[in-house]
């Protein structure tokens, strides 16, 4: 039992199905967990639940190892940092088989342990299963609708399978969103100078220069948002797509900038999860995340093209370094695979890519010492702005296109390695930095091709 | 003699030329038919050349491969105007059939009814052919990306060899429509095919089984590990 004599209501969606005498039965059988309609049970705890401040949804599949540490987090936080607010903790789930909602059901937090003085509030949890296409935008969607139904003014999600979280992250992603007015808050984190390459070398630099605002992590899966964020998330068609699939977290962060709602960051620390990457396959990593992107700039060309230059948002959160693992670089596989995939994908490169950059790579991939193998930035930037094209004007197979660009990515990865392998991990943050202004300063050439003017 | 000159000669020659006459007439139509044929199949060609035009599909072709897939064949004209020859062709054909049907001689009719009854096969297999060259090329695409991305050396060889077998198949349909060697080209295939199929599993099975071992282990190995032999986390 929880401080201030408050327990956290269960429900449990099972099996099989009846038709209720009243809705006194039916509520009956809810309380009994005994309902077949996991959103009938939403609907009947929603009517129970009002005017509340504050939902927090995890979405989960087969996290039974993880998951009760990051509940655990969660009400601790919510009962620390926001003692008497009304919050709801709501699992998404989608299916599991490992005992996932057990876990999360049983989980408590032992308050003598975590808190020295004890605070009241008010805490329920929501287990309930998704509907729709398997995936986490799926699962995103039941919390968005809960949140939309309990008229909730804030809200966060975070992943199942973290093991860095603690209490002050539910702070700090609801407290600029109910304190502060933000709609939008997208994590930052302590990360290794080589951990999140895709993010580093193509989705920031490239987000940054479409939409004009300086989220460091825009796919970094733990985010806070209003519950007017939330209701609009509602009113787009995208749960059908791959956005249900895989491409929800640059699609909430595009969505929030692209529609000028109010973003901010914050500062988490070092993210340490179960690594459960999209996909093992890198290939399929690029085509799911970089074809998100591309498919973004599509929905929302009428506003990044207006788009002249980048603002930093606002930081919250203590900034610290903490002390990473070492991460271990196969440079010279990377390389080989560069120089493979340009010798043997130089033909479909010829498709879509200019003769300046194919010579270029050509060159490159053609460069004896490893000291020389040097992919600048301008070349980089000119490189993802025509495969870019090449997605926009259907040039060739989208998924072809997409898969291909993995051995150049390993290229410019293996250059910057070379490049920064001395460098702290300020410096190479402001290596990025230049990264980001080059995409920024070629801008125009994006505009001009992709409106066929070139 | 007379009577005899009468009969073996003039006679014959009588009704060579009687026939001639009354064949004529038909083939002077014929002749209309065929150049009014001519002229329709010339504006025709002309008003899709237009359209083609219109349409950008010499730009559609560019793209997907077709215009530097007839360079290599020695064709140097655009794709569209090749759609247009295309037309100007077979209205041509049409005419031309239309004009021998005029004529109304017997054995040309049932010439020409045999040929029009075949039109479908040779349409059926150019559908198959063209089917076959435009999978080929995507699968051999696919398998050479792929095989890119996972490192492997013989990457260019494999991706042709899928090519090549796709169109092989395209081709061995493509004749059978046609009714061309049916059991032969058939059986070719067969032997070809299967001697190939059967040849990689031996090799594969027998010769490299420590190989495959090891294949089946990197390949199905746990997800936390990068496979890329590094600590690389790329999200």
């Amino acid at each position: 039992m929880s401080p201030g004599g408050l327990r956290p209501s269960i429900f449990v969606a099972r099996p099989g199905h009846r038709p209720y005498n009243g809705l006194a039965e039916y509520a009956s059988e809810v309380m009994l967990g005994n309902t077949a309609n996991p959103i009938g049970i939403s609907q009947a705890k929603i009517a129970d639940l009002k005017n509340v401040d504050i939902v927090v949804g995890i979405p989960s599949y087969n996290n039974a190892r993880t998951i009760g540490h990051v509940v655990r987090a969660v009400e601790a936080g919510l009962t620390k940092y926001f003692p008497g607010r009304r919050s709801v903790l709501v699992n998404s789930d989608g299916g599991s088989s490992d005992g996932t909602t057990d876990v999360v059901r049983a989980a408590s937090t032992d308050f003598d342990s975590v808190m020295l003085d004890h605070r009241i509030g008010g805490f329920h949890k929501l287990v309930t299963p998704y509907h729709g296409v398997p995936g986490k935008g799926s699962a995103f969607r039941t919390i968005f609708e809960i949140a939309q139904k309990l008229e909730a003014k804030a809200c966060a999600v975070v992943d199942s399978d973290l093991r860095s979280i603690t209490p002050e992250w539910v702070e700090l992603l609801i407290k600029p969103v109910l304190d502060e007015g933000y709609d939008y808050v997208s994590p930052c984190y302590m990360r290794h100078k080589y951990d999140g390459t895709i993010t580093n070398t193509i989705v920031y630099p490239l987000t940054r220069a479409l939409y004009g605002k300086r989220i460091r992590q825009p796919i970094g899966g733990d985010f806070g948002f209003s519950g007017r964020l939330a209701s609009f998330y509602l009113t787009k068609d995208v749960w059908a797509s791959d956005v249900a699939r895989f491409g929800i977290d640059i699609w909430m962060t595009t969505t929030a900038v692209a529609n000028r709602f109010k973003i901010c960051q914050a500062f988490l620390g070092a993210k340490i999860h179960d690594a459960k990457d999209p996909a093992a396959d890198l290939s399929a990593m690029l085509h799911q995340v970089v074809g998100s992107v591309f498919d973004l700039m599509e929905d929302y060309a009428e506003i990044w093209r207006t788009i002249r230059k980048s603002e930093p948002v606002a930081t919250f959160g203590f900034v610290y370094s903490v002390g990473l693992e070492p991460i271990k670089v196969d440079l010279e596989k990377m390389i080989e695979k560069f120089r493979m995939g340009v010798r043997e994908l130089a033909p479909f490169y010829r498709s879509f890519l200019p003769e300046d950059v194919l010579a270029f790579l050509s060159d490159l991939a053609a460069q004896p010492n490893r000291g020389a193998f040097v992919y600048p930035d301008a070349e980089w930037v000119r490189t993802i702005i025509h495969f870019a094209l090449a997605c926009h004007w259907k040039l060739v197979s989208r998924e072809h296109i997409l898969k291909s660009l993995t051995p150049l990515y390993l290229g410019k990865v293996a250059s910057f390695v070379i490049e920064t392998w001395e460098s702290s991990a300020e410096e190479v943050e402001l290596r990025l930095e230049g990264l980001c202004r080059s995409f920024e300063r070629q801008k125009g050439y994006l505009i001009e091709r992709w409106d066929g003017k070139a | 003699m007379k009577t005899f000159i009468d009969k073996i000669l003039v006679q014959p020659l009588q009704e060579v030329f009687q026939k001639l006459a009354a064949f004529v007439p038909s083939l002077l139509t014929g002749i209309v038919v065929f150049a009014a044929g001519l002229v329709l199949a010339w504006l025709v060609k002309l008003l899709v050349v237009r359209i083609s035009k219109i349409l950008k599909i010499d730009a559609a072709c560019t793209r997907s491969g077709v215009t530097e897939a007839l360079q290599k064949m020695a064709v140097k004209d655009s794709p569209a105007k090749l759609v247009g020859r295309m037309f100007f062709w077979l209205i041509s054909l049409i005419f031309f059939v239309l004009a021998l049907s005029v004529m109304r001689v017997p054995v040309i009719d049932q010439l020409l009814e045999r040929f029009l009854l075949y039109l479908p096969n040779i349409f059926v297999a150019l559908v198959v052919l063209a089917i076959g060259w435009f999978l080929g090329n995507f699968l051999g695409r696919a398998a050479l990306i792929a095989s890119v991305n996972a490192g492997l050396k013989a990457a260019g060889p494999l991706s042709k060899g899928i090519k090549g077998a796709v169109l092989l198949f395209a081709f061995v349909m493509a004749f059978e429509q046609l009714g061309i060697g049916r059991s032969t080209v058939i059986a070719a295939f067969t032997i070809v095919f299967g001697g190939a199929v059967l040849a990689l599993a031996l090799a594969f099975g027998l010769g490299g089984t420590d190989l495959a071992r090891s294949f089946l282990e990197k390949r199905f190995k746990k997800p936390g590990d990068s496979g890329q032999g590094d600590g690389l986390r790329h999200l």
